[in-house]
């Protein structure tokens, strides 16, 4: 399937649609990414109402045209909650849990992990991805980038 | 997200005006996901009449009348939820967006919302749960639950204490011989100073020397006397605390809801069985006498020094607080650097473990290189952080040697210019000097001491919430009869709150019928089950055990009267007979003889050359599929339950001995409410009754052959399972 020939639009207004040329027409899609972790921005798949894929598109910045990569990003930043932390501003080891508070893309935000060994689960290297105790995710994509402090607290407790 | 309409706050207060009760909120929810999906305070409410969302700002930025709607539901998001309803029309609306921490109140409010639009009693459970707590204002790492920081540690401690009751004359003679130690090791540093004012330097009383030699001797052999008994007091102390703390934990686990068990690694629990234990006792037995000895040894000393001259002391007890300083700052990073060390160990294990169970796999794939890096990239790792770790401890133990020698140091120059001057007898020089070593020696470690502490502490929290936790109500009220009748009325039910996965289930099962539960994967079998075992209660509706809500029956006979024959037997390690036996403790040989040959099980075992004797190894592993099968009906058999359940009892095996365990279970059944899961639908032909279920509701009841004749649910699955069985019979 040529990612060229799909149209993504909301119609209703918050419902993602999806036509296929002329022959075909989705009237709910789900878009999710396949690898979100390892392969970020990459490999992209429609799902339809039932949760079929309709089909996976490997680089869709690129392949789909510019309205419907609109549309799809639109979906996707409702439908991914996770959190990308900006800064840590402090974290806390205390009694087994760990409290943490952090400057996110969303905004401030305080948190509490607990169980460090499986809910703070490197990526790679520098790859960080923290669950929180409600199953809230709060990733750090490369940790070099932070600022001095926040790698600190980051070393001080992983 | 956007909404449909906006109302400002002007327009309200019409509203308000036309109809107070209709705009009463009925439920009123705080979101944590504002518009853009940055974090921040959205509220939804839902009034007799509509659903609105409301903004920080006292905007409406959403709203639907109630009677538009026809359905609400939590939609599910990735590190979160959003709340959605559907229109009469058919339209989905996306009302609003939460956390996951949020989700299982949103998809209550769901319900909620779906009560009011089909005009029933609102009837949903919106407690308020505490996040925070209430006297710290920390985040709660379980809502509800407690608050780690503000947990007395006074009280902690003396419910730690509280397990040296049952010996706490031993207790009180440790401490008395703690003291007593503390005395003798300041005694022979006296007795040399006084020898060499008297004597030595005195160039006379000899008579002396041997006075005093023989008091020193006497100190010696006291001390060694109270050594050895406080040792064997400790010995004493430490396996009995260990012994009862580890059977109270034990205890508490056992009778744990399985909710917990569901939410918890069994290797973490392990850990509260025998880590947390251990540095509970060890902190109450070695490091509670450790810090009181050396306590008293250092105020002893101090005063001592003050006593032979006030300048010395002063001029010698000056490192101390840096000597206390370097301990107290840099014991933090070093022990963090252990404890990193520690994880990466954990981390290493893990990976020499896995890889060897898993070693088939990588031959078969020729991986071993790529197995081998991975090893080498642990193996690097750990390296490097011992090498760290050990610089570390190494230059700040190099640094705390340099300020403790300070003071010997100082003594011997200021003490020297002391005695030099004749401010000083040589005696007192010497008894600083020797005291020096008492004080400097403990003092290096008293930062440690705080880290005992912490981690005693927390292990002890973590024991203690366990044995807090809330257990299930057992009762011990014996010979509950039970006819077996059981029935469903609208039960709902989800593991986690948000995502229900019985929806209102409904039906009956007479004493003595065979019901058989039949769906696809995830249509709620097994949750039924489980709830019926009461490994878990109803979240809404009841069940009820011959008529009567089963919460009200003792849990113990309640479970007494209900049999599980599951997919994957658990066999204990033991013999067969042990096995058999444990449905029935203290059922005689013949008994258990009865019950092997009515589960088809007499046969095999006989073939055996330790017979019922043979050890069936750890979870029965020394035994085939079938075998343990079948000993676990016998096991049933003898249980002798009123209900009996059978979890895919059958599958997993080849056709001969199917044919063998479904004889067996036909013979189990007999006279008893049986409910049955089974993938291979024919095998639930003798079934008085099927229930399908679908996304856990129920779709169709009723025979195997008037629901083939009704041709739905049922008849769909039975004809895609045969046209599978057909393509499976070509392939092979």
């Amino acid at each position: 399937m040529d990612p060229k020939t799909l149209r993504l639009f909301y119609e209703p207004r918050d419902r993602l649609r999806l036509t296929i040329g002329t022959e075909r027409s989705y009237p709910t899609v789900k878009p999710v990414w396949a690898a979100p972790l390892s392969r970020p921005g990459r490999y992209l798949v429609l799902l339809d109402g039932k949760g079929e894929e309709i089909t996976m598109i490997a680089n869709p910045k690129e392949a789909l045209p510019p309205e419907s990569w609109a549309a799809v990003q639109e979906e996707l930043r409702r439908r991914y909650l996770t959190a990308t932390v900006t800064a840590v501003l402090h974290a806390k080891v205390e009694f087994g849990a760990t409290y943490w508070s952090v400057e996110t893309d969303r905004g401030r935000r305080d948190f509490v992990t607990q169980n460090l060994q499986e809910n703070a689960l490197w990526l790679s290297d520098h790859h960080l991805l923290l669950l929180d105790v409600d199953g809230n995710r709060f990733e750090i994509p490369d940790l070099r980038a932070l600022d001095s402090t926040s790698q600190r607290y980051i070393a001080a407790i992983l | 997200m956007s909404g449909t309409q906006v109302v400002q706050p002007s327009d309200l207060k019409e509203g308000e005006g036309l109809g107070r009760d209709a705009e009463e909120p009925l439920i009123r929810l705080e979101a944590d996901i504002g518009p853009e999906g940055r974090f921040g305070t959205r509220i939804l409410e839902v009034t007799a009449s509509r659903v609105r969302v409301w903004e920080p700002d006292g905007v409406v930025s959403f709203q639907v009348p109630l009677a538009d709607l026809k359905s609400a539901r939590n939609e599910p998001l990735v590190g979160g939820g959003r709340l959605e309803v559907t229109t009469k029309s058919g339209e989905i609306v996306p009302v609003l967006a939460y956390s996951m921490s949020l989700a299982a109140k949103f998809s209550e409010a769901a319900r909620g919302i779906e009560q009011l639009a089909r005009g029933e009693a609102l009837l949903i459970n919106l407690k308020q749960e505490r996040m925070r707590c209430a006297k710290c204002d920390r985040l709660l790492p379980e809502k509800d639950g407690i608050c780690p920081a503000c947990v007395s540690r006074g009280a902690t401690m003396l419910r730690i204490a509280r397990f040296l009751r049952p010996y706490q004359n031993q207790a009180i003679m440790l401490s008395l011989l703690s003291v007593l130690t503390t005395v003798l090791n300041l005694a022979p540093p006296y007795i040399q100073g006084t020898l060499v004012d008297q004597v030595l330097t005195a160039h006379r009383n000899i008579g002396l020397l041997f006075g005093l030699m023989a008091a020193w001797l006497l100190v010696l052999a006291s001390s060694v006397g109270i050594q050895i008994l406080t040792g064997r007091l400790i010995a004493f102390l430490a396996a009995n605390i260990a012994a009862d703390l580890r059977s109270g934990v034990y205890r508490a686990i056992e009778f744990l809801q399985l909710a917990y068990f569901d939410k918890k690694q069994v290797g973490a629990i392990t850990s509260r069985v025998t880590q947390d234990t251990d540095r509970v006792w060890g902190f109450l037995v070695d490091g509670v006498p450790y810090f009181v000895t050396n306590a008293l040894l250092l105020f002893g000393v101090i005063g001592f020094l003050f006593y032979v001259n006030w300048f010395l002391a002063f001029c010698i007890l000056a490192p101390i607080p840096v000597v206390c300083a370097i301990s107290v700052f840099f014991w933090k990073p070093v022990s963090q650097m252990y404890h990193r060390g520690g994880q990466k160990w954990a981390r290493f294990h893990m990976h020499l473990n896995e890889s060897l169970s898993g070693i088939r796999v990588i031959k078969a794939f020729a991986q071993e290189d790529l197995e081998y890096g991975k090893f080498e990239h642990r193996n690097r790792e750990l390296r490097d952080a011992g090498v760290r770790a050990d610089a570390k401890w190494y230059t700040i133990f190099g640094a705390m040697t340099f300020f403790t020698s300070l003071g010997v140091l100082i003594n011997w120059t200021v003490g020297g210019y002391l005695v030099y001057a004749h401010k000083m007898t040589l005696g007192d020089f010497w008894r600083v000097n020797a005291y020096l070593g008492l004080v400097y020696g403990p003092l290096q470690w008293f930062a440690m001491i705080n880290n005992w502490f912490s981690r005693a502490m927390a292990g002890a929290e973590r024991i203690f919430e366990v044995m807090d936790a809330d257990p299930e109500r057992y009762g011990e009220e014996a010979g509950y009869p039970i006819t077996g009748a059981v029935s469903f009325e609208d039960v709902r039910f989800g593991y986690d709150k948000s995502n229900p996965v019985i929806k209102g289930m409904t039906f009956t099962a007479q004493p003595g019928e065979m019901i058989g539960l039949v769906g696809k994967s995830g249509a709620g079998k097994s949750t039924t089950i489980n709830l019926l075992c009461r490994f878990y209660e109803p979240d809404a509706g009841t069940i009820k055990l011959d008529g009567k809500d089963y919460r009200e029956i003792p849990l113990k006979e309640m479970r007494r009267q209900i049999g599980l024959v599951l997919q994957e037997p658990f066999l204990f390690n033991g013999t067969i007979a042990d096995n058999i036996a444990y449905g029935k403790p203290g059922a005689t040989f013949e008994e258990i003889v009865e019950a092997a040959k009515a589960a088809n099980a007499h046969h095999f075992i006989l073939a055996k050359p330790d017979g019922y004797d043979t050890m069936v190894g750890e979870r029965g592993a020394k035994l085939s599929g079938g075998e343990r099968q079948r000993i676990s009906i016998a096991r049933a058999i003898l249980h002798n339950p009123r209900i009996l359940i059978l979890d895919e009892a059958t599958s997993s095996v080849d056709v001969e001995t199917e044919k063998q365990i479904q004889e067996a279970v036909g013979r189990l059944v007999e006279g008893r409410t049986t409910f049955a899961i089974a993938h291979r639908l024919s095998t639930l032909r003798n079934a008085t009754r099927l229930i399908v279920l679908e996304k856990g509701e129920v779709k169709e009841m009723g025979t195997h052959a008037e629901l083939m004749e009704r041709q739905g649910v049922f008849y769909n699955l039975v004809q895609t399972q045969s046209a599978i069985n057909e393509i499976i019979g070509v392939g092979t």
